[in-house]
Parts: C-alpha cells; structure tokens; sequence
C-alpha cells in the first residue's frame, strides 16, 4: 500500500495541531485516505511540546504507521523527542532560525534546513510559521495536488478572523510552497512518489464520528459536563441538536448530566452523557438506576490516562473493569469499544439499538487517541443503517392490566412513557415486583435479578461477532479491543512476514463476551496473548477464567503499554516476538508472564 | 369526562407512620391536581429518595423514584425532553438541603417549569433519626449524641440568593393555607419551590405539629412578592415561620431559552434540519 507519513512538531500555542488538521482535511478533500494523531500536553499555550501525525494512503489505514517519511520540527527540543521516527531516507525539515543542531549524529535521514521563522516574518506573520511549514510539505509532493485544497482548508479554518488573518495565512502557505518548489535543492525522491485517489469521502474526529452517530441513531436529548478528552461531543451537539429539534443541556456535574439523561428517557425520548474518567465514576451510582429501572441509556467514557486527575490529554484503556463492574450490586449493562473513528460511528448506532431494545444502559468505552484524531470515513449510507426503538406498552390480553416489568421469555418488558394513555407506572431504583410495587422479597428478587439478566443473554444474539484476523489454523492467537486494535492488526501482517503465524480476534462489544466467540478462537491454539493499553491487563482479567475453562492447558500472556500513548504496530509486534522466543525457550516451564521488562 | 380525587390515587397505602406530616401534602397536591383537572397520564412526580419520596407510589400518575439526591436533575431532563409532561418534584430536606443541594442552586438557575415540593421534618427518618441539614442543635441523635457541630441551613433563604423563581413556605399543620400555595405554586411559570413544615412524629420529638404552630405566622397580605429584600427581612425575623409565597418572578423558564436555541439554530425551518445535511460539514 503507497503512503505518506508527515510529522509536524513544535512547542505548544505555535499551532501544530491546527496545521496538521488542516493538511489532514485536505488531504481526505483531495480524495486520499488519511488517519491522524496529536500529542498535546494539558495547558493551552507555552509549555510542553506538541505533535501532530498523519499517514495518508491509497487505501484505508489501521494506524498512522510505523516510522515517519517527513518530520518537520519548529525548535530543536521537539525534533530530538521526535528524531528516532525517521526512517532510513527519511526527510527532517527543520526552521533553520531556530534550530542550530545540525543533527549530525543522525545520518542516513536527509535534512533540509529552511528559514522558516524568517519567511513567515517576512512574508507574513511570525504567528503563521506553522502555514510556512505546511506550505513546504505541500511543494515536497505537488504532483499530489494538494495545494488548492489546502488553501481552502485554511480559508475556511480562520474564517471566522479577519480578513488581514486569512490573507497572512495563505501568503504564508504560498511562501513555503514556493520555497519548496523553487528553492529547495532536492535530494529525496518524494516528488516521483504516485497515489491514486480513492473517490470522495468523510473526514472526522472520532467524538464527532459518536456525537454524529448519536443524532443518526435518534438521539434527541443530550446531557452533559465538560472534560477532557470528551468535550467535544459536547459542543458539536451543542450547535447541532437544536437543529434537529434536538436538546443540549449543560449540567452542574456528571451525575446530574446522567441522572437528566435518565429522566429525558424516562420521558421516551432517546438520550445521551458522555464523558471522562473523573465523570464517569460519578456517573456510576445512576448507571445501577438505569439498570433497575429498566431505562435505556447511552453513556460514552472517552477514556483518559491514570486514576484521579491523572492525564485528562492522555490516552489509555484502563476504564474497562469500571464499565463492567463500576457499579453496586449486579446491573446488567453492555459495554462497547469501538476500534477506529469509523467505527466510533457504527459502534454508538449499535449502542442506542441494544440500550432501547434492551432497556439498559450501553456503555460506548472510546479513548482520547480515537476521539481526538481525525480520520477518514467511507460515505454514510443512512438507508442501511437499522435503527431500533423500544417495545411500546401494552395490556395483557386476559387481564387487562398494563404490567411494566412483566417476566417475559426473552426479559424484554414493554414501556411506555409518559403521555401514553394507560401506560401510567412508577419507575424505581428499589427492587419491585412485575407491577413496580417495591419488594424485598426473596422471590420477587430471585426472578427480577434473572429477568433482567435474561436480557443480556438475548442481547448476545445481537452481537456482531467477533471478527478474526489471521490464518485459522494459527496456534498463536492475539485478543485485543478498542484502540489497541488497529496496531495488533498491523503487527499480525509484520508477524507474516516473519514468519510467525499469529491470528487475532478483535471484539467490538467486549461485555458481555458470548461463549461461542471464545470457543472458535480458543480451539487450536496454544498460546493467546492478550493486548491492551492498561497496566492491570483488564481484558485478560476479565477473560481468564473463562479461556482456562476452554483449554486448561493455554498459555495466557499480557502484552501491555500504559505511558499514556497509544500502542504503535511495532511495539505490538516486538512484545509478541520476544513473548514467543522465551515460550520456545522454556518451553516446558513457561507461566504467565510476570517480567516487568516485557511491559512498554 | 371530569377527574375526581380518586383518579389520582393509586392503591397502594401510603407506608409513612401514622400522624405523619407527609398525609397532608399527599391530601393537598392530589386535591390541587383534581382541581386543575390535569390528565394523570399526562402528568409525572419525581423522587428521590427518603420517606416523603415514597410519594410516587401513592399517587397513580407517572412516577419515578429515583436516587437520592438526584431527583431535580432527573425531573429537569424529562421536563427539558418532554415539556407536554406536567412535572412535580418532591423530596425531604436530606434529599433537598444535603445530598443533593448542588441540585438545587442550578435548578434555580436553569427555572424549568417544575414544581418542587421539599418535606421538612428536620431528621432523616427512613434511616431511622439521624441530624439533617435543617435540624436545630437540640436534636441530639445516634450520630450526634453529644452535640450537633454544624449550623443549619435556612432552606428559603437558600431559595431566595439562588433566585428561584417562585418561593413559598407552607404547613402540614395547615391543609387549607397548604393548596393554596401549592396551587399558586403549580400556576406559576418557572421553577417553583415549596417548603413545607413537616413534622416526624417517631425521630423528632423537638419539632412537632404543636411546636411549629408557636412559631407559624402568615405572611401579611400587603407584602409585595416581587421584592427580594422583603423577602429576606421575612427570613431573618427571628422566633418566626412565616408561611405563604414569599417571592415570585416572572422570567423566561428553560423550555423558552431551549425553544429560542432551536429557532436560533435553524431560523425559519421550525421543522427542523434533515440529518443529512449534517453530515455534508465532514464531506
């Protein structure tokens, strides 16, 4: 597959992230595949550095890549974070004003020294280095005819400033484009480089991807509180809900986002919190009320790195023990990861499906690497998508009567809402009889518990399976969710051409988890590693018991990275390899892996 | 077809103890409702949790019993999704003045057309006589059994600094004075609050009917309602309860801010965007 992989880095407030969305959204205009990440630290402006990474390609990428093509750094402390990146023949351009270092340690990389500093000055505006820059990477590749996308893309950007600010922007832009390609003596092969286009698609971030899927899906009612890495599907339906009839409430905290979310649906109207770490664990008390009550709900965790505060601009996966266990008691409730920005999209249509089928609430676990990046989606074919609405009330045909938590084969009770003539009922956290009478009683808690129970079973029939990735009869096998996905994906096509047969399997609603999926995957293999950004192997945790019940001899191992960046493909890789060279070792002795060095 | 007073009655028995304060805000709301005809279908009571947010259950409309303390956030996003629904909320001052306090500030703020009925009887009583956060410092209980080390809140004065747009005390003691506040309160456009006096008879022996009759005053009928400051003074009179609606504004409830968002979000297309031109922006 041909592609592209650009670095930009700088110190944060130089507007980075800025160009590099720009490039990222002219390169999907322009018709090209493109995948993205930024690295940011916590405050908005001067300290700290930034960067921003994106990987266009002729056909759909599952990560933004192993090394970089093309680095570009604005100050010498980010190109040296960034420098090992480079591939062999890969290009540094670097300002040349600001960065004396000529780097001479590292060879085998090409480095154009660029005065970028003064041709923004001098051309522009000294706030417009980052346009300079993405100007010059433009001119490295022209015959990819991205220059008018991009001056569109920056023109609709700063739209909102004045004209002097669009105007500097683009004479900015112009500048390094035509420093590029008249100035610069070339010694790379990039301006040979071919790609074909893949025709017209979506570009978003993968909270938009979720706050647009929300709106698809019917959601009609949205509550919530700011925070990192979240907010975003905050504002975007803040300006969009109204315009679907639609409402945005902003609340006090998280447990009063939740608990307005809970009474809107209450009302029958399809509703939504999303939020962080810190939110989430207020939220938790009022998931268990949307698990008794029997009351649909949607709720996004866009999980962050670390416990308390920890790193709200960080990235990790170590909410999952909280989406499945964070509440008192046994709630049932489904819980969803989704692999990708597209698939952000189609997992959050999925979870207002289960949630308003089901009558529980659907737990959509993102992570701030999705939910900040933006990347390409196939065009939406809104006839395809299947939407599902709650079973509406109605009587008993012997009796008469209206019985709303009614024990059914399936678990499934029908609901009404208020306004529903007859369907009147009291919704309650106690534990109630079929007739929402609280009660106590040993049976009447014995059969509620497995009514609701009864549904996740139902539920499962739902599922999309499991999908696998890799040769059938691979003895290694590979369990990853959520973000982690895309790189063991990777690494299970670099493993190939190791020579190793690895396969993976990759759920997309990760609690429940059938058997069935299990018991194809397990069968066969002898090894399974499992992959996930958290310390604690929560997946695994999770999985364990049930996997050893399978095949008492599988050998478990954790493939772990927890520093708050997303898994890369090679590390995935690396760590498989070196879990597989020590099992041919110790062949006979192996047990689950504790070295510490073995973790990233 | 006209509702009578049972048509808001469900058959279940109220579980509160016999004597209890709660009876007559029961006897008082379902009378008001019979006397504004609303459509019990049409209209939904929000709890929390405590011994008056059993309330739900004694009453054959919507109901929802909710999580304590969160009874406010839970009516504001129904009202907020369905504002065709009546919505009544209710709770005890524990449910109101403590746990869910923050609740009551942004409730405020926000001025949703919902009508907030709190019963204090100064104790938490379902968990069997513990200090509230309106209990005098002469209630010594299980939790408190020296003293009490904390000073209380004045719930109207909370109401009035918030700016609740409607602000009333009333009685148990008191059914007749009690609808009509309730009434007003219900007539009202906005967020409406009522406090209500409501004696424990089993875990508050300091506060009972007779002694909140020593201290009950009507408000005088030339007080201007409209008048904040007058309001307070009413509030910091010491020795004395002033029962009545005490304040009362008039201002855009929520439902109006959300419906000029909807048209200030798609002027001149009241019915709304189709959800395909908001995915053209990704394209």
């Amino acid at each position: 597959m041909k592609n592209l992989v650009i670095r930009i880095c700088g110190t944060a407030g130089e507007g980075v992230i800025s160009s590099g969305d720009i490039f990222a959204l002219a390169v999907a205009r322009s018709e090209y595949y493109v995948t993205t990440f930024r690295s940011f630290p916590s405050e908005i402006r001067g300290h700290g550095q930034c960067s921003f990474q994106l990987r266009m390609s002729e056909e759909k990428a599952y990560t933004t890549g192993l090394m970089t093509d093309v680095l570009i750094g604005l100050n010498e402390e980010a190109i040296l974070s960034n420098i090992k990146l480079l591939g062999s023949g890969g290009i540094l351009i670097l300002d040349s004003d600001e960065v004396k270092n000529k780097f001479e340690e590292f060879s085998g990389i090409i480095k154009y020294r660029i005065p970028i500093t003064t041709i923004a000055t001098e051309k522009a505006s000294i706030r417009a280095k980052n346009m300079v820059a993405i100007g010059i990477m433009a001119g490295l590749v022209p015959q990819l005819e991205l220059k008018e996308q991009l001056k569109k893309d920056i023109k609709k950007r700063y739209a909102k400033k004045s004209q002097e600010i669009i105007d500097s922007n683009i004479k900015a832009f112009e500048e390094g484009y035509k420093y590029a390609t008249e100035n610069l003596k070339r010694e790379d092969n990039l301006a040979s480089m071919t790609m074909e286009k893949s025709g017209p698609k979506l570009i978003m971030s993968g909270n938009e991807a979720i706050a647009l899927a929300a709106i698809v899906a019917g959601c009609r009612f949205y509550a919530g509180y700011p925070i990192t890495p979240a907010t975003e599907i905050m504002e975007w339906l803040a300006l969009e809900m109204p315009k679907v009839n639609g409402t945005m409430l902003q609340c006090e905290d998280e447990i009063a986002a939740v608990t307005a979310a809970i009474g809107a649906s209450y009302g029958g109207v399809k509703s939504m919190t999303a939020t962080s770490g810190p939110g989430f664990s207020l939220m938790s008390e009022a998931l268990g009320l949307a698990s008794m009550a029997e009351i649909p709900l949607v709720v996004v965790d866009v999980q962050r790195g670390g416990p308390s505060t920890g790193l709200p601009t960080k990235t990790e996966q170590s909410d999952l023990n909280m989406a499945v266990y964070g509440t008192h008691g046994e709630a049932p409730k489904i819980v969803i990861a989704p692999m990708n920005v597209e698939d952000c999209f189609y997992q959050t249509i999925n979870a207002f499906n289960f949630a308003e089928k089901y009558q529980l609430p659907v737990i959509l676990l993102s992570d701030a690497a999705i939910g900040q990046r933006k990347e390409c989606v196939d065009k939406i074919d809104l006839s395809k998508i299947k939407i599902e609405n709650r079973l509406k009330h109605t009587r008993e045909t012997d009796t008469g009567l209206y019985v709303r938590y009614k024990n059914t084969l399936n678990g499934i009770s029908p609901i009404s809402n208020p306004g529903d003539k007859g369907g009147a009922y009291t919704a309650t956290g106690l534990e109630h009889t079929e007739i929402c009478q609280p009660c106590s009683t040993p049976e009447v808690h014995k059969m509620m518990t497995e009514k609701r129970f009864k549904k996740l079973e139902t539920a499962t029939q739902d599922f999309i399976p499991a999908k696998t990735y890799g040769p059938d009869d691979a003895k290694i096998g590979i369990i990853t969710w959520g973000g982690t996905t895309g790189a063991v994906l990777e690494a299970v096509d670099m493993a190939r051409e190791q020579g190793y047969k690895i396969q993976a399997l990759y759920p997309r609603t990760i609690y429940p988890v059938p058997n069935q999926w299990l018991n194809s995957f397990v069968e066969g293999k002898e090894m399974i590693l499992v992959a996930e950004a958290n310390y604690t192997a929560q997946l695994l945790h999770n999985l364990v018991y049930r996997l050893n019940k399978i095949n008492k001899d599988i050998k478990l191992f954790e493939v772990l990275k927890y520093n708050g960046e997303p898994f890369s493909a090679r590390e995935v890789f690396d760590k498989v390899d070196k879990v597989i060279r020590q099992q041919m070792l110790k062949y006979t002795t192996f047990e689950l892996e504790k070295d510490e060095s073995y973790k990233f | 077809m006209e509702y009578t007073l049972k048509d808001y009655k469900s058959s279940t028995k109220p579980s509160w103890c016999p004597g209890c304060g709660d009876f007559a805000v029961l006897a008082a709301l379902l009378t008001t409702m019979t006397d504004l005809q609303l459509d019990p279908d049409d209209t939904a009571i929000v709890s929390g949790i405590g011994c008056s947010s059993r309330f739900p259950f004694f009453t054959s409309t919507y109901g929802f019993h909710s999580i304590h303390g969160r009874a406010l956030p839970v009516a504001i996003g129904l009202s907020a999704a369905r504002p065709d629904i009546n919505v009544i909320t209710l709770g005890g001052d524990g449910d109101g003045f403590s746990i869910g306090g923050n609740h009551f500030i942004h409730a405020s703020r926000k001025n949703p057309d919902i009508t907030y009925i709190v019963m204090d009887n100064e104790i938490y009583a379902l968990t069997k006589g513990q200090n509230s956060p309106t209990s005098h410092d002469n209630v010594i209980t299980k939790v408190n059994p020296y003293q009490a080390v904390e000073e209380r809140v004045n719930p109207i004065m909370m109401a009035l600094s918030f700016e609740t747009s409607f602000v009333a005390r009333g009685f148990s003691g008191d059914i007749a004075q009690l609808k009509s506040i309730i009434r007003q309160a219900m007539d009202h456009k906005g967020f409406s609050f009522v406090h209500v006096l409501s004696p424990c008879v089993q875990y508050n022996d300091k506060i009972t009917f007779d002694s909140i009759k020593e201290h009950i005053k009507p408000i005088a009928d030339d007080h201007d309602v409209t008048d904040r400051m007058a309001g307070m003074k009413l509030v910091f009179e010491p020795g004395y309860y002033y029962t009545g609606v005490i304040y009362k504004q008039e201002r855009p409830t929520l439902q109006e801010k959300l419906d000029e968002v909807q048209s200030k979000a798609h002027p001149g297309h009241p019915e709304g965007q189709q959800v395909e031109e908001l995915i053209q922006q990704f394209m």
